[in-house]
């Protein structure tokens, strides 16, 4: 078979995407963008008026004085500039890549093969990123001046509410693209794998953590997960046979409402026999409460002010299906990924449960039904192993052992005293205010803090700091001083780049990720939600979305 | 033309058709073993004659089957496939047993049978199979009562209106 379809299409989508990167550069979409951006905009035109003011200032000055016309600063590029050159710079990438690929289909006689095969995906792939960029280049901040706007009339935000951001409105725009104008033949083969950039974004965001970070969620979510994990699955066993419901269809249910969603159904249905009723019951209920829930929760997480770290734990837990638990993480926060970091812990114990699960049920199943396959245990425990959280772990195990940034960065955030440079020194009405500060320390380690500051100018070493920041919190201490002790602290912490560059990339994978996964939500499959498994599915999902809600508010703090 | 019929009708249908040399020569009849295709069977059966008859039973694998692996994404490729074999087995399964129900029935009938298995939309695999097979009657069942389960793929009643070309009975 030759997946590749001989079509226009990626080569008309590279260009749309590289015109757009080109009329940001030159500036020809600043009045769209200034329309988008208005904050942005905004902020960088008073900085230019009071940069040319202080300009225009400098040359009157110097005409005043006699002198030559001071030569003329260059400004530093605001936020507007960046939006502008960062959409620029990865729309050349991009669209670059898209264009030649597109040229060489046009051009190309196609084989069966592996070059075939991959070349044939990229067309689905561009389809899914191009959406991708529109909504979070244009829809997302297009909903959110409508909700700004319509604020004054309805008295709340509709958009902020609704959580009408990148992620909720990519996941939609793929159900609606799927549902009401089909995915074009040539892009088919390439948006199923959507579910590469979500794997890969997990992995990625295995470089921010901290490995106390780490602990602390994974026992929360082990606990958690396992509480309800196997609450819901042994719930869905007891409540099955009662209702007169099948062998085949309890166990799928059970796997499906218990773990994660429809993958846990998709993993579970060969070995319990699941009949091709019980699966589209199954897969349909799970998907209409994933949708759900996707809009509900966050909502309800915004209305009883959660943190991250409470919401993330209850949307791992509480919904049904994975993919949604990403969504609702995203939609609830998706500045930061602070949420996202911990509901995908919360995944990611998920999905480690399942092959425990999926034998769990293989047993149950041979044991009450006459004539039923053995399963090979251990086979089905390695084949449903999760691959993709070893490269999780990999890259959690390459950033804390400093590939990445200096070890011991948190969120790529580290202390380095080499790297402060000359013109971050603290200078001499600083070092003057530190001075008459000495009396104040409270012990020799705050009196040798504030020496060696005073003598090297900057921090020296991480115990440095800590000490130096507890004497900024010294009662009555000089406001000079304090502030002198708050800028050599924030020069000794630096970004690591790289780790920047992953968040981006984080966010872009889920956002492309989830807007093709949204592709793959067809209102065909949620119809099929009925039958027994609509009654018990709703019941057990309705007690662990609330059980989970109660539990995560009376016990999870913010504390990590 | 299409035409709703019950089982009295039928018979009084079948007898006259029968007697008028207007038995037809090629029945489609659209089953998949819910009530309703029952319902239909028993009628095409009873409308078919020995002899004369050849009774295309058209079995349609809705096409919903293709968005049953929803956005799963934590499963690697064996996972997915082992998945999508056994969706396949169970669905040949399905389709074996009710094609070798209504063969039987036809069998025990002297009527001359064909199995026709289609993925798609009912109704217009429908339409491609009547044209394919010349068929010259088309049967189906009644749309299933509000608030019986089942899986939800119908018949499009509109699509068929238009697009058949051949008198459509559909059971009571």
């Amino acid at each position: 078979m030759v997946y590749t379809h001989k079509s226009p299409a990626l080569l008309v989508i590279g260009i749309v995407i590289l015109a757009w990167g080109w009329l940001n550069q030159t500036g020809s979409m600043d009045g769209l963008q200034a329309w988008l951006q208005p904050g942005a905009y905004k902020e960088q035109k008073q900085a230019v008026e009071k940069h040319q003011a202080a300009e225009k200032a400098a040359v009157e000055k110097a005409a005043a004085e006699g002198k030559p016309a001071p030569e003329a600063k260059a400004m530093k590029p605001g936020k507007f500039d960046a939006v502008k050159a960062s959409q620029a710079q990865l729309s050349y990438i991009v669209g670059g890549l898209f264009a030649l690929v597109g040229l060489l289909i046009m051009v190309w006689k196609p084989k069966e093969g592996s070059l075939d095969y991959y070349i044939g995906i990229v067309p689905g792939i561009a389809f899914i990123v191009v959406i991708a960029f529109a909504v979070r280049w244009m829809l997302d901040p297009i909903f959110a001046n409508w909700g700004k706007a319509a604020q004054p009339t309805l008295g709340w935000n509709f958009a902020s509410i609704f959580n009408l951001n990148y992620v909720v409105l990519g996941i939609v725009l793929g159900i609606i693209i799927v549902n009401l104008l089909r995915i074009p033949a040539w892009a088919a083969n390439g948006v199923r794998t959507a579910r590469f950039f979500l794997k890969t974004g997990v992995i990625l965001l295995g470089t921010l953590y901290s490995a106390a970070e780490l602990v602390q969620l994974g026992l929360l979510s082990i606990v958690l997960i396992g509480i309800f994990v196997l609450g819901s699955v042994g719930l869905v066993l007891l409540i099955g046979p009662r209702i007169n419901a099948t062998n085949s269809m309890t166990g799928v249910l059970s796997a499906g409402v218990g773990v994660c969603g429809v993958s846990a159904s998709v993993a579970a249905a060969p070995v319990v026999q699941a009949k091709a009723v019980d699966i589209a019951y199954t897969i349909g209920t799970i998907l209409l409460w994933g949708v759900l829930c996707m809009f509900i929760f966050p909502t309800v997480g915004h209305l009883l002010n959660m943190g991250p770290v409470q919401f993330g734990a209850w949307a791992g837990t509480g919904i049904l299906n994975s993919a949604q638990v990403a969504g609702a993480a995203l939609a609830f926060d998706p500045k930061g990924i602070e949420t996202l970091k911990v509901a995908e812990i919360f995944n990611i114990t998920r999905v480690l449960f399942l092959p425990l699960i999926v034998v769990w049920l293989a047993a149950w199943y041979v044991k009450r039904e006459v004539g039923a396959e053995k399963v090979d245990l251990g086979k089905v425990l390695v084949a449903k192993f999760p691959v993709f959280v070893i490269g999780f772990i990999l890259m959690f195990a390459a950033s804390s052992a400093g590939l990445f940034a200096p070890a011991g960065h948190y969120q790529g955030k580290y202390f380095s005293s080499t790297e402060i440079k000359e013109d971050k020194l603290l200078k001499e009405k600083e070092l003057t205010a530190l001075q008459s500060a000495l009396p104040k320390a409270r012990n020799d380690a705050e009196k040798k803090a504030l020496d060696d500051l005073i003598a090297n100018k900057k921090v020296m070493t991480r115990e440095q700091d800590n000490t130096l920041r507890s004497v900024a919190k010294i009662e009555g201490l000089d406001k000079g001083a304090a502030d002198a002790l708050g800028a050599a602290h924030k020069a000794a912490w630096h970004s690591s780049k790289t780790i920047g560059a992953y968040r981006d990339w984080i966010a872009w994978l889920f956002a492309i990720g989830l807007t093709g996964l949204g592709m793959q939500i067809t209102a065909k499959s949620l119809k099929q939600a009925g039958g027994k498994p609509l009654i018990i599915g709703s019941a057990v999902g309705l007690i662990k979305a609330l059980g989970s809600l109660v539990v995560v508010l009376l016990f999870v703090r913010e504390f990590v | 033309m299409s035409a709703v019929a019950n089982p009295a009708a039928v018979d009084a249908a079948a007898a006259l058709s029968i007697a008028g040399g207007l038995a037809p020569r090629t029945l489609l009849l659209a089953h998949h073993g819910t009530a309703g295709a029952e319902q239909a069977a028993a009628l095409a059966l009873s409308l078919a004659v020995s002899g004369q008859t050849r009774i295309v039973h058209l079995y349609v694998v809705p096409d919903f089957w293709d968005g049953m692996q929803g956005d799963d994404w934590l499963n690697n490729a064996w996972t997915r496939d082992a998945f999508a074999h056994h969706v396949e087995n169970q669905l040949k399964k399905d389709a074996q047993d009710q094609m070798q129900a209504v063969a039987d029935q036809c069998a025990s009938s002297g009527i001359e049978y064909e199995p026709v298995l289609r993925y798609g939309k009912p109704a217009e695999c429908l339409l491609e199979a009547v044209r394919e097979h010349g068929a010259d009657l088309a049967v189906i069942g009644p749309p299933r009562p509000k608030g019986m389960t089942g899986l939800r793929s119908r018949m499009d009643l509109e699509k068929l209106a238009r697009g058949l070309a051949v008198p459509l009975i559909i059971a009571k």
